[in-house]
């Protein structure tokens, strides 16, 4: 059925938890047995997966469904002494490094949990592998997502309502995943469950692609604005080199503060260029940027109460008045820590080890109308989608990519620009926000692939203006 | 259209089933049974290893893969599905929906050559101890070759995999793989790069050898753009392996499906040539000794050696069967070319060993020798871009500019520039030390000589 205006937006359900029936207490006797020194953290990992995805029309097969399950035993030993691994030595297991060794298996069963416990323990003898229950409920029926085969319909009839046509080819998917952790020494936290849409557009000029925790009428609306923007801009030459004033709209700020705060703040990227516990206090950008990451404050369908390593999640800031609060960690960095704070790890899947990053950022609003953001920027552009960033967590150089914009004229935006860079170092970025928006709007910030492990981001953010930025073709 | 489908057929190539037993047949048949008239079931079992040495840990794992895939069609419409575990016909299939997708005959790739599985197919995966030390050893060479360089992770990945496939029209497969992959990052003062190799074996990885690659990068790297760079230069370039290899692998959308006649139309000259007499670049899914060598892709039709290129002449694009069909040119040969990444992928046509063909009396020595002015590029040092509307690509490179076929000075954050027509056709010379990387398939190319590019400093 095809969604009308007036149809509340579709959130995936989740009465279906997978994995009512573990035997939590026993998985956690067992991995007790791994533990067996001290700062060991064992954990297991249950997790199940769907993606329903409705590919462009021309382009069989027509529907693709891709259902997944496993499971992933792990030992972290922290404060390893040197030498206690395997290897011959190296600056890499100095005191206060960890090892970590992971079992991961595609099959959820006693026999697999008990063939990864030997895995990752590496000494148990075949005789003491315990085998609690740990099969999950079986897959409901076939897999049906209606919203998703509606949604490119809705699109198109959006897009013709501007009174505007041109090709696009849509990809539009449902994710949805169940988690269950279960850690040694610790309580077991409730399972976690997310569920969320993407939608790709491949144009003639380009790709544009968005997540949505629902799937209507709203987000149809906001998928066919941004193609129809991109097309009026198909053929707006880029703006010439110029550092003048940006006003990033809110989905743009979103990305910037992924990039280049979010990312910056992780403990493991900060381990980079020396110890994360020395970014605590330092300045990293204007007094007007106060920022925090809440998975709880995520949208409904994607909130969490623990991280992808179980612990509980919190209201963690990154940055008040522009100063480094407190990193993004995992229990790995947190154990070696004082100052660091577990709550942060997440995991793309049963084959990757969790590693820190952010699930849902806020920037907290200012005092800023529209009016006052654009005044005195004429000249200047404003932004509103950045087709992504990157950050040279070693240099502190930092990229936003935008695929079109708007010059400011006037105090609003004029005519469209094309295909532009805003490029600089970190901190000199962000210590050129000189206004903040009033309203902020939640939404998906994008995908984050670090190091290759994909997962979907959330923002709450408001409009933000940098001013003396350098913008490049 | 394809004739009407066809109970499974033997199994084409392959050795014995090593225990793994998935049951196609029950599920082509549940498919048929429930409407569908193409229907094609998929099993894949793989094991791997990964080591990583990283900024204060190292860490190990196991992966156990179990996965399968099916795609089936109506008249009308298709689906593909995909799940862990075994593959059970009881599945309940989801609803299939826009247009139908046909499957391939046993005899739609043409016939299938004698192949006999590589021996080292069987060997066992690297332990963990051995493959840590490896780590290790790679990062004691780094501080032999550049003491204040920093080895930033190593990871080591080594695996194998087992593929079962059949489809009612009666193609049966088996094919396994052997793969090992080593990525190592290093840093010196404000440089960073990386190197990634691949193999059939993570035993065949050299510690001194990754270390030196990593050491001659960071050296240049660090330098910057050289003194009295004026911005652009026009000299001859010696491009190393593994430059010309990266921009082979960017120019794929040129070589590879249908679309690369589109692509390739405004490059071609009055005669129909489109690159230098010296350059030929062919496919070949079972290139002996290759990562990804395979008897058969990953709908069961026989892989093959094409020419894509040959002496400056483009012959054809690699095509799957499918894109044959659509192309409709009875001169087209399509191969064995259409991967299943992993059995969570829809399969689409890819290179296996897409490759610039050497010239076995050239060494490299020889073409650097012949270097009177110029540059010899050791790296890429970021993606590179192709601008297809308007013919050119740029890509961040970094080398040793060369004098009298010697290198003078280090040379980094420059582009290597120019149009498609020039880099295709100012091939001057190819040497001997064909060398793969991976990319998108393994992507392979000697050094090569060109003339007709620019460096540009970079902003």
């Amino acid at each position: 059925m095809t969604p009308s205006r007036t149809e509340p937006s579709a959130s995936p359900p989740f009465g279906q938890q997978p994995f009512a029936g573990l035997d939590r207490a026993a998985v956690a006797r067992a991995l007790s047995q791994l533990a067996d020194r001290p700062g060991d953290l064992a954990d297991a990992w249950f997790e199940r997966s769907e993606e329903v995805e409705l590919p462009p029309e021309d382009r069989p097969p027509g529907v693709r469904v891709r259902r997944e399950e496993g499971l992933a035993v792990r030992l972290l030993r922290t404060g390893a002494p040197p030498g206690s691994g395997t290897s011959a030595g190296g600056s890499h297991t100095g005191t206060g490094g960890c090892e970590s060794w992971l079992a991961a298996r595609d099959v959820i069963s006693a026999e697999a949990f008990g063939e990864a416990l030997r895995q990752a323990s590496r000494v148990l003898p075949a005789a003491a592998y315990p085998r609690p229950e740990v099969a999950p409920a079986a897959w409901p029926g076939a897999a049906e997502a209606p919203e998703v085969l509606a949604f490119p319909a809705a699109v198109h009839r959006c897009v013709r309502q501007r009174r505007t046509a041109f090709p696009v080819a849509l990809t539009v998917r449902r994710h949805r995943r169940w988690v269950q952790v279960v850690g040694s020494g610790k309580l077991v936290p409730e399972p976690q469950a997310e569920g969320f849409y993407s939608v790709v557009a491949e144009l003639p000029w380009g790709r544009w692609g968005a997540l949505f925790p629902a799937l209507g009428a709203a987000e149809a609306e906001v998928v066919a604005t941004a193609l129809v923007e991109r097309f009026r801009a198909r053929e707006a030459p880029p703006p010439d080199p110029f550092r003048g004033a940006v006003v990033l709209a809110p989905a743009a700020a979103a990305v910037l503060l992924h990039e280049a705060v979010a990312h910056a703040l992780e403990a493991d990227l900060l381990a980079l260029g020396g110890d994360p516990e020395a970014a605590v206090g330092v300045r990293f950008g204007s007094p007007l940027l106060n920022v925090l990451d809440d998975p709880a404050a995520a949208p409904e369908a994607v909130r969490r109460s623990s991280d992808d390593e179980g612990n509980g999640v919190r209201r963690r800031w990154l940055l008040r008045g522009g100063v480094v609060a407190e990193p993004l960690a995992d229990s790995r960095w947190a154990a070696r820590s004082d100052v660091l704070a577990p709550g942060a790890g997440r995991r793309a899947d049963r084959h990757h080890r969790p590693s820190p990053r952010s699930t849902c950022l806020e920037l907290v609003p200012g005092d800023q109308d529209d009016a006052a953001l654009f005044a005195g920027a004429d000249g200047g552009l404003h932004l509103a989608e950045a087709e992504g960033g990157d950050l040279d967590p070693l240099t502190g150089t930092f990229r936003l990519r935008f695929a079109s914009g708007r010059r400011i004229r006037d105090g609003a935006p004029g005519e469209p620009v094309g295909a532009c860079r805003l490029h600089g170092r970190v901190a000199d970025l962000l210590e050129a926000v000189s206004g903040v928006g009033r309203r902020a709007t939640p939404g998906g910030a994008g995908w984050c692939a670090k190091d290759g492990h994909k997962l979907p981001v959330w923002a709450t953010c408001p409009a933000l203006r940098l001013d003396g930025v350098e913008i490049v073709p | 259209m394809n004739g009407p489908p066809r109970p499974a057929g033997p199994l084409r190539e392959g050795p014995s089933s090593g225990g793994f037993e998935p049951r196609l047949a029950e599920t082509l048949e549940a498919l048929a049974g429930g409407g569908f008239a193409e229907a094609e079931a998929y099993a894949k079992r793989g094991r791997s290893r990964r080591l990583l040495l990283a900024t204060d840990q190292r860490s190990g794992s196991f992966h156990d893969e179990r996965g399968w895939a099916v795609r089936g069609a109506t008249a009308r419409a298709s689906l593909f599905a995909c799940g862990t575990g075994d593959l059970d016909p009881g599945t309940p299939w989801p609803q299939p929906d826009g247009l139908p997708l046909p499957l391939p005959d046993p005899d739609a790739g043409g016939a299938a050559a004698a192949w006999s599985e590589p021996s080292d197919y069987e060997s066992p995966l690297i332990g963990e101890t051995e493959g840590l030390r490896l780590l290790d050893a790679v990062e004691r060479a780094l501080d032999d070759e550049m003491p204040h360089a920093r080895l930033l992770a190593a990871h080591l990945e080594d695996g194998s995999s087992d593929s079962r496939l059949a489809n009612r029209r009666g193609v049966a497969a088996r094919w396994r793989l052997r793969v090992a992959v080593l990525r190592a990052e290093a840093a010196a003062g404000g440089a960073r790069v990386s190197v990634e190799l691949a193999a059939r074996e993570a035993r065949r990885f050299g510690p001194a050898a990754v270390a030196r690659q990593l050491a001659d990068r960071l050296t240049v790297a660090a330098a910057g753009t050289p003194e009295g760079f004026t911005g652009r230069d026009r000299g001859e370039l010696l491009l190393a392996p593994a430059v010309a290899a990266r921009l082979l692998a960017a120019l794929a959308p040129l070589l590879v499906g249908p679309a690369a006649l589109r692509l390739v139309a405004p490059l071609r000259d009055r005669r129909g040539r489109v690159a230098a007499d010296r350059l030929s670049i062919v496919d070949d899914g079972r290139l002996p000794g290759g990562v990804l060598e395979a008897p058969v892709d990953g709908e069961g039709m026989p892989t093959r050696a094409v020419t894509l290129i040959e002496a400056g002449t483009f012959r054809q694009p690699l095509l799957s069967w499918r894109d044959a069909r659509e192309i409709g040119d009875a001169r087209v040969r399509p191969s064995g070319c259409v991967r299943r990444a992993s059995w969570r992928d829809v399969p689409s046509t890819a290179p296996g060993h897409l490759y610039v063909v050497p010239d076995p009396a050239v060494p490299p020595t020889d073409l650097l020798a012949d270097l009177a002015r110029g540059y010899y590029l050791l790296d890429t040092a970021g993606e590179p871009a192709v601008d297809w509307r308007d013919g050119t690509f740029r890509v961040p490179v970094l080398g040793f500019s060369v004098q009298g076929g010697r290198a003078r000075a280090p040379v980094a954050g420059v582009w290597l520039a120019g149009s498609l027509r020039a880099l295709l056709g100012g091939v001057q010379g190819v040497g001997r030390d064909l060398t793969f990387f991976p990319y998108d398939g393994m992507i392979g190319a000697p050094s090569l000589r060109l003339t007709g590019l620019e460096l540009r400093a970079r902003g």
